[in-house]
Order: structure tokens, then C-alpha cells, then sequence
């Protein structure tokens, strides 16, 4: 008797009586009870998550479910992995929500719509990889997607770009559904079956063609889930919108399954490709990796800024799925399987500090209401825990030893570097680029989060909404600590996901890489002289610290301590006003990317009436726009609105008119049949 | 009845039908158009009978009556008082279509040309089972095309209540022929359907002489966006 089919019947279960209590409760009671149900969500599909990384394997047919397709479900490692993490990470932000929704009343993500569809969003992201057929994996798919538009809107009250980011999120993704839909239909019809098993059995069978097209379309849409650039365009607007708990969830669970989707079909169903298409897959992760880190560098808005934080680390995945193919193209599976071990591995690392990031940073916007980092400062006494968590998960983001995510780059950076045993003149140029993308990325992430941390926190406060700020509320923090806890583990203790990590990576017939083991103290690779041990290198540092903080105050001269002013050059105190904004940190950098950023700037200059040489006003205006969005999205949007405003010459307005189109039409498909015979 | 008389009467009355058809395109009095319209709802009624006469299946022949007592009797009175209404108010000028957006000519060439397509299309489905009914079958197209046509050239409302009734006779006419009648149930609803359609419009007809003081479409021009 296997635990899966039991969990996920109760994680539904839950899903519907969060819903029904969503749309039914009060005011005062309905977010605590949506928030511990939505949490039995999260535990009970993490449960069944984990017990598929554990070697057990569930499949099931049920065909009334679903009107003529009937639907299809299985279970296996590589979506347990992913249960594993959405369920984890849904605990712990349903907690966090309870505190963050409290006290809005009904209205905000407190309301009636916005809790009703929480439980179903966070059950449509646990049930997406159970999936086993086609039009169960999109009906899921899409349920996800509507899931998640309505969380990304409830203060679209207070701000009108929250309209705006929900117009281009609900563009974008339901592009990315024709996209998939227009190839799985395609991959469907050529493999002779929708079932996940026909499509495996079917697909050997297609011409090369065929299958590179179904993989273009499929990918095309997955990237765009995962945020890749140029896809990513929804990415840096929807999630600073929405509210804390919802970017959390968006950011560390959802696109996630871009990359789930990915794996599943271009490893899994299609069983790899030509070199080509991870090539293409390892570009793309390359431009997401540095573009993404980039732009967050230059932005100054505090949730804008891990956004784009998500699209550098879904480049790195990226980076990782795609050597996976490429090696397993040329045949070096033991490699492959390292690599996508490493993906796989960032992909739960970087959940874990990214749901962790947006948590705080979510938690500083609620109780400043600001994003602004130019505005924000002075966090770290008057909210010590938020601080403390946000400097947590950021040590994860910069791949720093003992942070998280040092262990799974560390990972793809071996797989990498010893690609290059694979031959081909490809592999060899594409390998060393890769690795130096990823070391710049990881450096220009670090630049990224001692701004964020810097300017952020321990800054001086340069708003007066900045310096009245109060700690978040206890159930905000109990998540966040769930979150911080098993962002801890998987620094410090990564090996205990050795064995599922190795079962996920055999669900896509790679071998075991064996990445992780040696009882969860060490990262010791099977066929390559390598080896971590995130312990010790934890231990070394503190000791470290310890030393570098402890002896000079054993053996250093002591001093007597003179409290004196700070020297201001007799300009007076310093006001926060001197101190160094994210902006102004974040300058050298922008001048050394110039070309790749390409700033505005707009200086606008009013003489006085009288002279032209008095002046007396000077406007000084600074951006940093998205260039791909600029060169890219604006042309199509452009066309777009000039095809609309052609198209409304044809609504003349006359009754008569829009009759004629349908007389017209009916003749021309009468003449049509009456020729055609 | 004999298969010749049967052939000859039904024969009549779609050639009636049909040619009531081309009378509305010709005709600009208003009141002789919803003359003309009666006839054909006569015409209609007596392909429905006949059928029914023929196959012995009275339950047709007291749709065909139902059908007859609707689009001969009670949809021309309705039409009728609307026009009188219209007289009333406006004098000799509501009455007439005066400036039809096809004229006349062009319009009984389009009407040729319309028929000529509907036996175009409707030449696979006679041949799956020539009798005397189906052979008659592109006639019901025909007037459906007519009634759409009259609809997209004629500006009064009331020509505009005419054309959108013509379509409907031709779609009955074409159920009656091809499939020897639809049962009584969905008749009777398409028939209360036409009927409370030519409520409402007669309603929108009273409302557009009231606030245009005309009752020529394409004044609600402005209401668009």
C-alpha cells in the first residue's frame, strides 16, 4: 500500500475545503483557517512528494474524470522531487500568509477571491507533475495559470501597474499554453496515442523534423514559465506586483515547473535530441544567467531586483539541462547525469532562498510599504529577524561557500569543466564559455545582494516610513524560520538528498550520478576526483570567524574607546541623504556594462526668463530600461496596436455593414462547396 | 391524390413560394410587401399539407396549418398595425422603401444569381434521393439567400422585419422538404421564437421612430464604440 494515492487524495481533499472555506468564512476567520488548510495542502502533497523521491512509484487511470481523454496520473521520482519542493515551500508560505493577510480584512489578498483560489493554485502546482497524459498535464497546466492571475492582482486598487503586470503575465502565459498545446498536439498525433507512455513508445518513430519542431514549440513555452530572456518580459512586472506570499510561490514553485516540463519532455518523452537543440537550451541559459543578474543589479526596486534574481538562476538550470543533453547526445551518460543532477539540485536550492527572499522582502513592503531600495535603510534594528532571514537566503543566492547554492553550482561547475573529455568542436568552445558565464553571474550576484542587504538594511533609513518600520508578525516569521530552516539543511546536509536526487535523474533513463552521498556530510563525485563536504567547510568558517573576531580581542592592545563626532569636514552632520543608495552602488557597474545596458539619460534644463545663462530649474532623469523588452516586445506591440487600428475601419458602425460581412461570407462559402463538387 | 397531381400542386407552391420571394425585392410599398409576405406564408402552409397529405401523416399537415395560421394570419397583422402606427405618425414617407442601398434592377439580378447558387449547392444533396419533394429543396435555399439579401440592401425596419422572416421561411421550407417535416416540439418552439423576435423588433421599430423620428437603420450608425 503506497502512501501517494492516499496523500494526494487528501492534499485534493484539502485543496476543495480551502476553496469552499475561501469563498465561505468571515472576514476574521477566513484567512487563519485558508492558511492552515492550504498548509495540509502543501504537507500532505509533500508527503506524497517525498515518498516518490523514496523509490516508491504510483500511476493510475480514472477514466471519467476527464470528458473523453479520461485523465491519466503517475508518480515517479523526477516529479516527486518537484512535489517535494512545491510542498515544502507551500507549508511554508501558507504559514507566512496567515500573518501576511492578516489585518487587511476583506480586502487585498484577504479577500473572498483571493483566498478562495490560493488552496486551488497551491494544489494545481503540486498536481502538475502528476500528470501522465497529454491533456490532463494542460488541463492542470492551465488550471495553474488561471490559479495563479487572480493572486497576482488583489491590490490592483492601490497601484495601477499591478493592472498592467496582470495584462502581460495573462498575455504571456496564455501564449506559452498555444504554444504547448500546438506541440504536444503535434507530438500527440504523430506518436499515436496521448498518454505519457505512447508518446515515450511513439517517439522513436518520428522524423528528425518532426520531433525538433515539437521540441522548439514545447520548449518555447516552458521557457517562457521559466522566465528565460527573452521570454522573461512578464517575470520582472508580475512578481514585485503581487503580493508577498503569491511572488513567493510564484517564484519558487511555479517556475520550477518550467524546467520540470522541460526535462520531462525533452529528456524523458522525447528521449534527448540532436546537439542543436542543447545548444540552443545552454545559450538561452547563458543570456538568462548574466542578463538576469545584470538587470538585477540595476534595479532599485527591492522585489524587482530578486525577480530578476529568478531569471539568472533559471538561466543556471538552464545551463545545467542543457549540458545534460548535450553530453548525453555524445553519448557520456554518467556525465549527463551529473549534470542534470546539479540542475535538478539548484532547482531546490534555489526555491528554497528564493521563497525565503520573497518572504522578506515581502514582509519589509508590508511593513513599510515600500520596495524602493533608494528609500528603504535602517531595517536591521527596527526588524533584526527579517534581516536576519533575507541575509540568510541571500548567502544562498550568491553561491558563496556555506551558502546553499555554492553546493549545486559547484556541481554544474564540475560537470562542466570536466565535459570537456567529451569531444566535438561544439562541446569545446561552448563548455568554457558556459563556465565563464556562471563565474561572471555568480560575481555580479554577489555585487547584487550586498546592495540589496547593504542599501536595504543596515543602510541608514532615508524615509520616515523606512524608520518607523516594525517587525512582521509571528506567523510571518514562523514561515520564513520553516523556510530558513531547510535552506540550513541544504547547505549544510545536501547529501540527504542523494539518493532521491539520483532516483529523479534515473526517472529519465540517465544512471544514477551519485552525486550526493557519504551519509550526507560530503559531496563526492563517482567518476570524477572531486569532492565537497559542506560540514567542514561550515565548520571551517565559523571557526574561522571566530578566530578573526575572538583574537584580537584576546591579544590586541586595548584601547580606551573615545566617543567622538565623525569628521565632516565642518560640512555638519551627515544626513542620510550622503550615504550611498542602491543606485549610486550600483553606478560602477552600470558603466562597465554600458553597452549591454545601454541607460538613459535626460537632462532637462530651465533658464531663467530673463538670461539664458542663469538657470532655475535642472532635471536630471536616470533609467535603466529593459533593453530586450525595448528591441524585442515593443516593435510586435507596435504592429500589434496598428493591425488593431486598421482592423477598426472595418466596424464602419453600420447595421447594414456588418450584415453584408455575414451575407458575404455565407455566399463565398456556398460559391466555395458549389464549385468544389 | 396521384404521384402527377401531387408533383404539379407541390410544384405550385414552391414556385409561389420562390416567386413571393422575388415580389418582396420588387415591391416598395410596405403594406403590398407584407401583402406578399402573407402569401408566401400561405405557400409555405400548403407544402407542409401537401407533404403531410401525401405521406399521411396528419400531424405535418397540422404543423403546415399551425405554420400557415402564424406566418399568413397573426405575423402580417403584427406587421400591418406596426405600418399603420408608422402612417399615422410620419405620413407617405415611412411607408415606402424609398431609397433601397441596391436598386431595384440589380436586386432581381442578384436574386437570379442567388437562386441559380442555391441549386449549385443543393445538387449532391438531390441526388442522394431524387424525389419530387428534395428536387424542390433549393428553392427553401434560395429564399433563405433572398431573405438574407433583404435584409443587408433594405433600410426601413419594417422591409428589415420582412427580410429576417424570409430567411426564417426558407429555413422551415428547406426542414419541410429535406427531411418531411421536423417534429412538432421544435417547430412549435421556432415558431414562438419568430413570433416573439417580431415582438421585440416591432417594439425596437416603435422606440427608433420615437427618438430618430425614422425608422431607417442607419441612423444607429452613431451608436457604435
Amino acid at each position: 500500500m503506497s502512501v501517494i494515492p492516499a496523500a494526494l487524495a487528501s492534499a485534493t481533499g484539502l485543496g476543495g475545503v480551502g476553496a469552499l472555506a475561501g469563498i465561505g468564512l468571515p472576514d476574521r476567520l477566513r484567512v487563519p483557517a485558508v492558511g492552515v488548510v492550504t498548509a495540509g495542502v502543501g504537507v500532505t502533497g509533500g508527503a506524497a512528494g517525498v515518498a516518490a523521491l523514496g523509490g516508491s512509484r504510483w500511476a493510475a487511470d480514472y477514466a471519467g474524470l476527464v470528458p473523453l481523454a479520461g485523465a491519466h496520473l503517475a508518480v515517479d521520482a523526477l516529479a516527486g522531487l518537484f512535489m517535494a519542493v512545491a510542498g515544502a515551500v507551500v507549508t511554508a508560505v501558507a504559514v507566512y500568509g496567515i500573518g501576511y493577510a492578516a489585518g487587511l480584512g476583506g480586502h487585498g489578498l484577504g479577500s473572498r477571491t483571493a483566498q478562495a483560489v490560493l488552496p486551488l493554485f497551491a494544489l494545481s502546482l503540486l498536481l502538475v507533475p502528476v500528470a501522465a497524459s497529454v491533456s490532463t498535464f494542460l488541463l492542470l497546466w492551465e488550471l495553474m495559470a488561471l490559479g495563479s492571475l487572480p493572486l497576482v492582482l488583489p491590490e490592483h486598487r492601490e497601484r495601477s501597474a499591478v493592472r498592467q503586470a496582470g495584462v502581460w503575465y495573462a498575455v504571456m502565459t496564455h501564449l506559452g499554453l498555444m504554444l504547448l498545446l500546438a506541440g504536444f498536439a503535434l507530438f500527440a498525433a504523430r506518436a499515436g496515442g496521448e498518454t505519457f507512455t505512447a508518446l515515450r513508445t511513439g517517439a522513436p518513430g518520428m522524423s528528425p523534423t518532426l520531433r525538433a519542431v515539437v521540441f522548439v514549440l514545447v520548449a518555447s513555452a516552458f521557457l517562457s514559465k521559466a522566465g528565460a530572456v527573452p521570454l522573461h518580459a512578464w517575470l520582472p512586472r508580475a512578481y514585485p506586483e503581487a503580493p508577498g506570499p503569491v511572488s513567493a510561490l510564484m517564484s519558487a514553485t511555479m517556475v520550477n515547473l518550467g524546467i520540470y516540463g522541460l526535462v520531462r519532455t525533452g529528456l524523458d518523452l522525447l528521449d534527448g535530441g540532436p546537439a542543436w537543440w542543447w545548444l540552443g537550451l545552454l545559450a538561452v541559459g547563458g543570456c538568462s544567467a548574466v542578463y538576469g543578474v545584470l538587470q538585477a543589479a540595476m534595479a532599485s526596486d527591492l522585489k524587482r531586483l530578486v525577480a530578476y534574481s529568478s531569471s539568472e538562476n533559471m538561466g543556471l538550470v538552464l545551463i545545467g539541462v542543457g549540458a545534460s543533453g548535450l553530453f548525453a547526445s555524445h553519448g557520456d551518460r554518467p556525465l549527463a547525469a551529473l549534470a542534470l543532477a546539479a540542475a535538478l539540485l539548484h532547482v531546490v536550492n534555489h526555491a528554497a532562498f528564493k521563497a525565503l527572499l520573497f518572504c522578506a522582502a515581502g514582509s519589509v513592503q508590508r511593513s513599510t510599504g515600500l520596495r524602493d531600495l533608494d528609500r528603504l535603510g535602517g531595517l536591521r534594528s527596527r526588524m533584526p529577524l527579517t534581516a536576519a532571514f533575507f541575509a540568510l537566503a541571500a548567502l544562498g543566492a550568491v553561491a558563496l561557500p556555506p551558502g546553499n547554492g555554492f553546493i549545486s553550482e559547484w556541481l554544474l561547475l564540475q560537470s562542466l569543466i570536466h565535459g570537456l573529455a567529451v569531444h566535438g568542436i561544439a562541446v569545446a568552445v561552448v563548455l568554457p564559455l558556459s563556465v565563464a558565464l556562471i563565474a561572471l553571474s555568480a560575481g555580479i550576484a554577489a555585487a547584487v545582494f550586498v546592495k540589496a542587504l547593504g542599501v536595504g538594511f543596515f543602510a541608514r533609513p532615508r524615509d520616515a516610513r523606512a524608520a518607523s518600520a516594525r517587525e512582521a508578525p509571528a506567523p510571518m516569521l514562523a514561515g520564513m524560520a520553516l523556510l530558513a530552516a531547510g535552506l540550513m539543511a541544504l547547505a549544510v546536509v545536501p547529501g540527504l538528498l542523494g539518493g532521491g536526487l539520483d532516483r529523479a535523474v534515473g526517472a529519465v533513463g540517465l544512471p544514477g550520478s551519485g552525486a550526493l552521498t557519504g551519509g550526507g556530510l560530503k559531496v563526492r563525485l563517482a567518476d570524477i576526483s572531486a569532492q565537497l563536504s559542506p560540514l567542514w567547510v561550515v565548520a571551517a568558517l565559523t571557526v574561522a570567524i571566530l578566530l578573526a573576531v575572538a583574537l584580537p580581542r584576546l591579544y590586541g592592545r586595548r584601547r580606551r574607546r573615545v566617543n567622538a563626532r565623525l569628521w565632516d569636514c565642518g560640512g555638519g552632520a551627515p544626513t542620510p541623504r550622503m550615504a550611498y543608495t542602491a543606485t549610486s552602488f550600483a553606478e560602477p557597474l552600470q558603466r562597465v556594462f554600458d553597452d549591454v545596458l545601454a541607460p538613459e539619460q535626460d537632462v532637462d534644463v530651465t533658464p531663467v526668463r530673463e538670461s539664458a545663462y542663469l538657470v532655475e530649474r535642472v532635471r536630471f532623469q536616470h533609467r535603466v530600461p529593459d533593453r530586450i523588452e525595448h528591441r524585442l516586445y515593443e516593435p510586435v506591440l507596435r504592429g500589434l496596436a496598428r493591425a488593431g487600428r486598421a482592423a477598426r475601419r472595418l466596424a464602419g458602425g453600420s447595421v447594414h455593414l456588418y450584415l453584408g460581412y455575414g451575407f458575404a461570407g455565407l455566399v463565398v462559402l456556398l460559391s466555395a462547396l458549389a464549385v468544389g463538387w | 391524390m396521384s404521384a402527377g397531381l401531387y408533383t404539379e400542386l407541390l410544384d405550385l407552391a414552391c414556385g409561389t413560394f420562390l416567386l413571393t420571394a422575388v415580389l418582396v425585392l420588387w415591391l416598395r410599398e410596405l403594406a403590398a410587401i407584407v401583402r406578399v409576405f402573407a402569401l408566401q406564408g400561405v405557400a409555405l402552409a400548403a407544402i407542409a399539407v401537401l407533404l403531410g397529405a401525401h405521406e399521411q401523416r396528419w400531424d405535418l399537415a397540422g404543423v403546415g396549418l399551425g405554420v400557415g395560421v402564424l406566418r399568413a394570419g397573426v405575423l402580417p397583422y403584427l406587421m400591418r398595425r406596426a405600418l399603420a402606427g408608422a402612417a399615422a405618425d410620419r405620413g407617405s414617407e415611412e411607408v415606402r422603401e424609398t431609397q433601397p442601398l441596391v436598386n431595384v434592377a440589380a436586386s432581381l439580378l442578384t436574386a437570379a444569381l442567388l437562386t441559380l447558387l442555391a441549386y449549385a449547392v443543393a445538387r449532391p444533396l438531390t441526388q442522394l434521393n431524387p424525389t419530387p419533394a428534395t428536387r424542390a429543396l433549393p428553392v427553401g435555399l434560395a429564399v433563405v439567400l433572398i431573405g438574407f439579401f433583404v435584409l443587408v440592401t433594405r433600410r426601413r425596419a419594417l422591409a428589415q422585419v420582412v427580410g429576417f422572416l424570409l430567411l426564417d421561411n426558407g429555413i422551415t421550407a428547406t426542414a419541410f422538404l429535406a427531411t418531411s417535416g421536423v417534429p412538432l416540439i421544435v417547430e412549435l418552439g421556432v415558431s414562438f421564437d419568430v413570433l416573439l423576435a417580431v415582438l421585440v423588433l416591432q417594439i425596437l421599430t416603435t422606440r427608433m421612430r420615437e427618438a430618430f423620428g425614422t425608422t431607417d437603420i442607419d441612423d444607429l450608425r452613431e451608436l457604435h464604440d
